[in-house]
């Protein structure tokens, strides 16, 4: 049987050249295998005029923890060079000395409601208000790949009342 | 009489003194008004095809919608475009032909890697459509999507 449908293949190369060609192209149209190594890249402008008002450079939502908090918190850099931290949306509780910090987002005191060690973070200063926009200003220094999270915290019962983990805008 | 207005006013001064239900509002400007305004920002999802970046919906000074991608990867594909649909996130495996998604078409995908905008048609939804889609027309496959939320 093998050697029988063999030999009709060997005999009838022009049917099977004449179907399997196509059959090949048809293939290769519909799955394109070579773009699995080929890369496009293109890199277009941003629809804005990027250098004149401050960029966003990360930004994450937040979420309430020990108190019900939301709103966006992002990182802007304004053309000279200065960096800042602006909550929209935003809405918290109220409540005694709470400030506003940059931390490690796999900083494990994070994961509870209750900071029980010392909280490696950079303070931004005291919550200027529980609702609305707000900016607080970020220290020349600060390195936002490590510091890639922002508390809404009290200082003085080291309750974490809301936590946004950044990522690049 | 007396006696209830002393009792009101003792309320209120304990009210103040613990701060019950007073809120504090602050309004710190942007200082972008002359300029494209981000309306809606996400990041995108996508395992079958690795798919990773942020989608950002813009509105320009004459009101026209723009969909820009940035720090975009994906894989590289036959027919791959960008679409909108109608729902608040895509299974990673999805197909749209199937569940009979509502969608609109932007484009074909500008290149598989790096920053690319994209025209949104006028008068499309963006209370209704609230997710990106790389999309592939030819196998009806999702490569990634962005669902997206208030910037």
């Amino acid at each position: 049987m093998t050697r029988s449908a063999s030999g009709w293949l060997t005999n009838h190369k022009g049917i099977v050249a004449g179907v399997g060609v196509p059959v090949l192209v048809l293939a290769w149209w519909l799955f394109r295998p070579e773009k699995l190594w080929i890369n496009k890249q293109v890199n277009e402008p941003p629809p804005f005029a990027a250098n004149s008002v401050p960029q966003p450079l990360y930004t994450g939502l937040l979420a309430g923890k020990a108190h019900p908090t939301s709103g966006r918190a992002s990182i802007y850099q304004t053309p000279d060079g200065k960096r800042y931290l602006r909550l929209t949306d935003f809405t918290t509780s109220n409540g005694p000395d709470v400030h506003v910090l940059l931390a490690r987002s796999d900083d494990q005191n994070l994961t509870q409601e209750l900071v029980k060690s010392d909280l490696d973070g950079v303070e931004l200063g005291s919550l200027k208000a529980n609702q609305g926009d707000q900016n607080y200003d970020l220290p020349d220094a600060v390195d936002l790949e490590k510091y890639d999270a922002v508390v809404v915290y009290c200082e003085r019962f080291h309750v974490v009342f809301g936590l946004a983990s950044l990522e690049r805008f | 009489m007396v006696r209830e207005i002393k009792f009101a006013v003792g309320v209120a001064a304990l009210v103040v003194a613990f701060g019950l239900g007073s809120s504090v509002y602050a309004q710190g400007n942007t200082k972008q008004e002359d300029n494209a305004k981000a309306l809606e920002t996400g990041t995108f999802h996508g395992k079958v095809h690795q798919t990773s970046g942020r989608a950002t919906i813009y509105q320009e000074q004459d009101g026209r919608l723009v969909l820009r991608l940035t720090h975009f990867k994906t894989s590289n594909g036959p027919d791959v475009h960008v679409i909108l649909i109608a729902a608040k996130d895509a299974d990673d495996d999805a197909n749209f032909l199937k569940s009979d998604v509502e969608r609109v078409e932007l484009d074909k995908l500008k290149g598989n890697e790096g920053d690319q905008n994209y025209d949104i048609p006028a008068g499309t939804d963006l209370s209704k459509f609230r997710t990106v889609s790389i999309y592939c027309e030819r196998f009806n496959a999702n490569f990634g999507a962005a669902p997206l939320q208030k910037f």
